[in-house]
């Protein structure tokens, strides 16, 4: 997310360079606007830190809040869909609103973020949080309404 | 002294009343009426039976078997004529209308007089053959009666017949001896369903022309069990045409005779052979009759049986798919007075068909309960996973008794939206309905952590200012 909000330039001319070094392209050239002396060792485990330190200092609490929602309703989506594949899909429209709910959840919180991540303002001039999340809401009263008729 | 009256009246009505189940009209069709005094004991016992007797000769005027375009008797008994055609009234076409229109007739044939003509080509067409020589007759050299033909072996002394197999009912069984005297012996044609022996000649018998002067028969038209000294054919309508090769047995002069077979005395029972065959012949035994069908759903609270005899069937319209439906089916026998219970032969099996286009369940009947004078089969079973239009069909179709065919349409829908079983009573959905609750729970907190977590005026113009 850091390098996407320097300007448009920036960010088509890092897309461009993306396939000549597809892992390590983004990291330099954070660490190089941002921080140089950091990002000395180019292993991997360092990369991963560097990221999830980065993540952990710099990302709004909101935005962290939204993340971790997203990654509970993955969890959610993966143990129901593995529940599928071993048991079967008897009563098929249960599978279906049960994990289009999470699938469907995971959609609705996506926007969410998109439309309140603050390094995403100037796209979202418009719109303020408060009615991004009123968007949000409306929309997961209506999901949750279908999938529990839809499960019968 | 009063009861004693009605006590006979009562007798005497149950004595007239022992009669067909299709009607009492007997036309007896013989070459003079002087020859009728052959035949006395006969017909005195088919009056006795209840029938009433019309006489007539080919050529008499008033002969028709119609009237006003319906039948005019109920059975016909054809006895041999000395001439080669039967008349412009009886001919193969007029008879096979009659039978189409379920009249019943009992040929007797005999090798002394021939066939005629319209005879002939009536059993070519139910596909029952005969000898084309007009004298040819039945002998044995071992089962011949030695006293009335020590010559010519051709009085057969037979047994009663047994049933061929197992799960076909005995309507011609007796004890002693028949005989059959000049026989002209039938084969049947071995593509028709219809037809079923009566008495089939022993296997050392065979058919020759007496006429022919040659020592030794070459060809014979058949031999052994190939030939009938007696056959039926019961048409689908279940009109039945029965063919008798000697129509001597008949006589008075058989009815109880002194025979030697073997060297052993034996007496003729001709007489209880030919109530037996006439009773058959003439529907007074093997006749098949339906009482009520009535099929229900057999479901919980809405389990309910029309079992009043008078009532009529009022049966469901409509039933939805994965119903549980039972069935009954009331048959009865009609045994020479009255009905009574039908009893199926051991090894057979009544069926119930529940069909759309193809049956989807073959089901076997079995006997629940019996009323005076039926037994009730019944049968009960889970509609198909099929919505469409299904047959209940009981199809029964055996030699020696009417069929049975009987059909009940009803309309099998799908589950209706409400009829579904919830998605909590399937415990397989569980883990979802789970999934779904999770999700809503989660969505829940989030949106009171999200709101908690507002972050100040001054934290978002911070963060600004970082950018």
């Amino acid at each position: 997310m850091a390098p996407k909000n320097r300007n448009p330039a920036a960010t088509q001319s890092s897309t461009q360079t993306v396939p000549s070094t597809p892992a390590a392209a983004p990291k330099p050239s954070s660490s190089s606007t941002k921080k140089p002396g950091s990002g000395g060792a180019y292993d991997a485990q360092d990369i991963v830190l560097g990221i999830w330190n980065k993540y952990v200092e710099k990302t709004p609490q909101r935005v962290k809040l939204l993340d971790t929602f997203m990654g509970f309703l993955v969890v959610v989506a993966v143990l129901q869909f593995l529940y599928c594949i071993i048991v079967g899909n008897f009563p098929f429209n249960a599978f279906l609103s049960g994990f289009s709910a999470t699938v469907g959840q995971f959609v609705l919180t996506a926007s969410l973020r998109i439309q309140t991540n603050p390094e995403n303002k100037s796209e979202f001039e418009n719109i303020s949080h408060e009615r991004a999340f009123a968007d949000f809401v409306l929309g997961s009263f209506l999901l949750h309404f279908f999938c529990v008729n839809f499960i019968n | 002294m009063r009861w004693l009256f009605s006590f006979l009246a009562l007798a005497l009505f149950c004595v007239v009343n022992a009669r067909s189940f299709t009607g009492s009209r007997l036309l007896v069709v013989l070459e003079e009426e002087s020859e009728r005094e052959k035949y006395g004991v006969f017909l005195g016992d088919l009056e006795s039976r209840g029938f009433t007797i019309t006489t007539l000769t080919p050529k008499s005027e008033s002969l028709s078997l119609f009237k006003h375009g319906a039948r005019a008797y109920d059975h016909l008994l054809l006895l041999p004529t000395k001439s080669k055609g039967l008349g412009p009234a009886l001919t193969a076409n007029l008879l096979l209308d009659f039978m189409k229109k379920e009249g019943n007739v009992l040929l007797a044939l005999s090798a002394e007089t021939g066939t005629p003509t319209a005879v002939q080509s009536l059993l070519l067409e139910v596909d029952i053959h005969i000898p084309s020589d007009r004298n040819a007759l039945v002998v044995d050299h071992f089962n011949y009666d030695s006293t009335s033909a020590a010559e010519k072996h051709d009085v057969l002394l037979l047994p009663f017949p047994k049933p061929a197999r197992s799960d076909v009912k005995d309507y011609f069984g007796g004890e002693g001896v028949i005989a059959v005297p000049r026989a002209v012996g039938q084969t049947l044609g071995n593509e028709s369903p219809l037809l079923a022996p009566i008495l089939k000649a022993p296997s050392t018998a065979y058919s020759y022309n007496p006429k022919d002067e040659a020592d030794i028969v070459e060809e014979p038209f058949a031999v052994g069990q190939q030939l009938n000294l007696v056959s039926a054919m019961q048409s689908l309508n279940s009109a039945r045409l029965t063919v008798l090769g000697s129509a001597e047995a008949l006589q008075n002069a058989w009815f109880a005779e002194k025979a030697t077979l073997a060297g052993k005395a034996v007496k003729t029972a001709n007489r209880d052979f030919a109530a037996k065959l006439s009773s058959w012949a003439f529907k007074e035994t093997g006749v098949l009759k339906v009482g009520k069908l009535t099929h229900y759903l057999n479901e919980g609270s809405s389990k309910k049986l029309n079992s009043s005899s008078a009532l009529p069937e009022n049966n469901p319209k409509i039933y939805r798919i994965k119903n549980d439906v039972a069935f009954q089916i009331e048959v009865s026998e009609y045994t020479s007075t009255h009905l009574t219970p039908f009893e199926l032969p051991p090894n057979d099996i009544l069926q119930l068909e529940f069909s759309m286009l193809s049956p989807f369940h073959r089901l076997n009947l079995s006997p629940i309960s019996q009323t005076a004078n039926s037994t009730i089969f019944g049968a009960s079973f889970r509609t198909p996973d099929q919505h469409g239009i299904f047959n209940f069909a009981v199809k029964y179709n055996r030699p020696f008794l009417t069929g049975i065919e009987e059909k009940r349409q009803v309309t099998v829908r799908h589950f209706a939206h409400d009829e579904w079983p919830r998605s909590w009573q399937i415990s397989a959905a569980w883990v979802w309905i789970a999934g779904i609750w999770v999700t809503v729970a989660g969505w829940v907190v989030f949106v009171g952590v999200w709101l908690y977590s507002a972050p100040v005026g001054a934290a978002v113009k911070g963060g600004k200012k970082t950018q």
